[in-house]
């Protein structure tokens, strides 16, 4: 039997091996977040206990939730709020920005810069490490009033996501037909026409795709947040190392604020399964 | 008409421009303001203004301080092993799942979830497993007869405990790059490796792996660029203890600058550090150069 690649004769046995070790490593990705679910339905007490099994090992609670949701609900959903916008509207900004300058250096040719020096050099903005411009952003947006304000941190995000966005998007323009909006073009349609009433239609999933992977890692990124922001503009990542004390760590509170920052991302990242690995591969490979 | 009688190639620098124009405001300034401030010293929070040194913070950190080596050092190691150890894994897991069998899409599904998740949900959830009186993980490790490891208080075992979490979180990227790596090559040639009789594992070994050691070369760089900025870890686990042991080089520069305030310092040694990084991005550069045309 010839399956797929690299496959050649199996065996029934060879077959129940292979799952049998796809399952263990499962197991081993999934556990910190069962754990970290099991553990946010426990009262403070039993949850530095190793007990698994709800109503027969411990007795699950909404303590944690309640806490979050409740008696700390202002600095919670300040928190959520915060996630919210700082992710969604980063991530227009670099959509916006990145779909047009996608489509230019899919479309025209530049001659003086080449179109493929240009792209990349504004990728090679992605590598550098987010520490080396950590002080000029503090003492910029101490200059601007803008620290601990979402406005700061949301123009932040944009730069960081920036750069993948332009080359993602350069690479899905590159791969759709031009007929369309030169078609339309000939036909007296104006440039910025044909980008929006043509290119955009059918660049949809692309741009999707860059729009979800921007949100991801706008929502995720936490340096930047830690230092331009002190209380107001907190988000959730930051939520979550605050539940580090001089006391200690408490366990109950770390998993359910955990499990809410891990909901979103994750949700998004399963609907873009098939472009997450060429976002995150920065287009090398595509599934 | 105004619109459409913009020449084309104003039209495609109106296009360009404006993402342009903001990384040069946002990426590019800020950098040679760093640059600048690291020429001076500046501890801001006794010095309203920064006064040149030249290269005494250079001097500093290379000849000096033994703290930014100790960071380098822990930081290639920590490169070093993970993305070895992300790729070794990986390969095993995209061979075992090229197979075609019922609920494959479940694993991959199931892979997906590390990477998506916040890296400092991560590293505080694990810290809460590690912990090492009540974490979960060695509670469990002592009720099956074995010894508590010190996961996160032992100067030797600490490294090795950020190096298992990376590994827990991006092996999944690796094994998945991988996978649609191997279903992009063509099925004819295992076809007739087939034919000839070969095994799977002579398939793999003779045809998949020399077929995609670019990509291999190509995403391990990607990976090791990514794992350089090693932060959230080391801030959620050790707190770059104990002492200095899992000290990465973000965090050293985050704490000089950020909780010290010696801003002159904290942007030479950012500095030194993306010297170091542009090794690798420039290696990255070329190879995106030769594979894409256009």
């Amino acid at each position: 039997m010839i399956t797929e690649h690299g496959i050649g004769k199996r065996k029934p046995i060879g077959i129940t091996i292979v799952i049998f070790i796809l399952i263990i490593f499962a197991i081993w990705t999934l556990f910190p977040v069962i754990w970290a679910v099991i553990t946010s339905f426990k009262e403070p007490g039993d949850s530095y206990k190793p007990t698994f099994i709800p109503y027969k090992q411990f007795k699950p609670t909404l303590y944690a939730w309640k806490n979050a949701f409740i008696t700390t609900r202002d600095r919670t959903l300040r928190a959520l709020r915060n996630s919210i916008i700082i992710a969604t509207l980063s991530s227009t900004v670099t959509l916006l920005l990145g779909a047009f300058a996608g489509y230019s250096l899919a479309r025209y040719e530049f001659r003086k810069w080449k179109n493929k020096d240009i792209a990349l050099w504004i990728l090679s903005n992605r590598m550098f490490p987010p520490v080396a411009v950590m002080i000029p952003y503090f003492l910029i947006m101490q200059k601007l009033h803008l620290l601990d304000n979402l406005l700061g941190i949301v123009m932040v995000h944009t730069t960081m996501n920036l750069p993948l966005a332009v080359w993602l998007m350069l690479d899905f323009f590159s791969e759709l037909p031009k007929d369309l909006e030169e078609a339309a073009m000939i036909d007296g349609c104006g440039h910025f026409k044909a980008f929006f009433y043509i290119a955009i239609p059918i660049a949809a999933p692309g741009l999707v795709a860059v729009y979800v992977l921007s949100f991801i890692f706008s929502w995720n990124e936490f340096l930047f947040v830690i230092v331009l922001s002190f209380k107001k503009a907190m988000t959730l990542p930051v939520l979550i190392a605050g539940s580090l004390t001089v006391r200690g760590l408490d366990f109950w509170k770390v998993a359910s604020l955990s499990i809410l920052a891990i909901i979103p991302p994750v949700i998004l990242a399963l609907v873009l399964s098939r472009y997450l690995v060429r976002g995150l591969t920065m287009g090398a490979i595509k599934e | 008409m105004a619109v459409a009688s913009i020449g084309r190639k104003n039209v495609k620098w109106a296009f360009l421009l404006p993402a342009l124009i903001y990384l040069m405001l946002m990426a590019i300034l800020p950098l040679g303001w760093t640059l600048t401030l690291s020429f001076t010293k500046w501890h801001a929070n006794i010095m309203p203004s920064p006064k040149w040194v030249g290269l005494d913070n250079y001097k500093y950190f290379l000849f000096e301080n033994p703290r930014f080596w100790n960071a380098l050092g822990f930081t290639s190691m920590y490169v070093g092993i993970s993305v070895t150890g992300e790729l070794i894994l990986g390969l095993i897991l995209a061979f075992l799942l090229s197979h075609k069998f019922k609920g494959r899409n479940f694993f991959r599904v199931i892979y997906l979830i590390p990477m998506a998740c916040p890296p400092i949900a991560v590293a505080f959830l694990w810290r809460m497993m590690l912990h090492p009186d009540i974490g979960v993980i060695n509670t469990i490790l002592k009720s099956i007869g074995l010894s508590a490891v010190k996961w996160t208080t032992s100067v030797n075992m600490a490294p090795f405990t950020i190096i298992m979490v990376d590994i827990w979180e991006w092996t999944p990227f690796m094994f998945l790059a991988l996978l649609a790596a191997f279903q992009s090559l063509p099925i004819e040639l295992y076809q007739a490796a087939a034919v000839d009789g070969a095994n799977s594992w002579q398939m793999f070994t003779h045809i998949t792996l020399p077929l995609i050691a670019p990509v291999i070369v190509t995403i391990s760089l990607i990976r090791a660029i990514d794992a350089f900025k090693l932060f959230e870890l080391v801030f959620g686990i050790t707190g770059a203890g104990p002492g200095s042991a899992t000290e990465s080089l973000s965090f050293y520069v985050y704490v000089i600058g950020m909780k010290w305030f010696k801003l002159g310092r904290g942007s030479s040694i950012s500095l030194l550090f993306l010297i170091i990084l542009l090794i690798f991005a420039i290696t990255l550069i070329s190879r995106f150069k030769k594979v894409r045309t256009g």
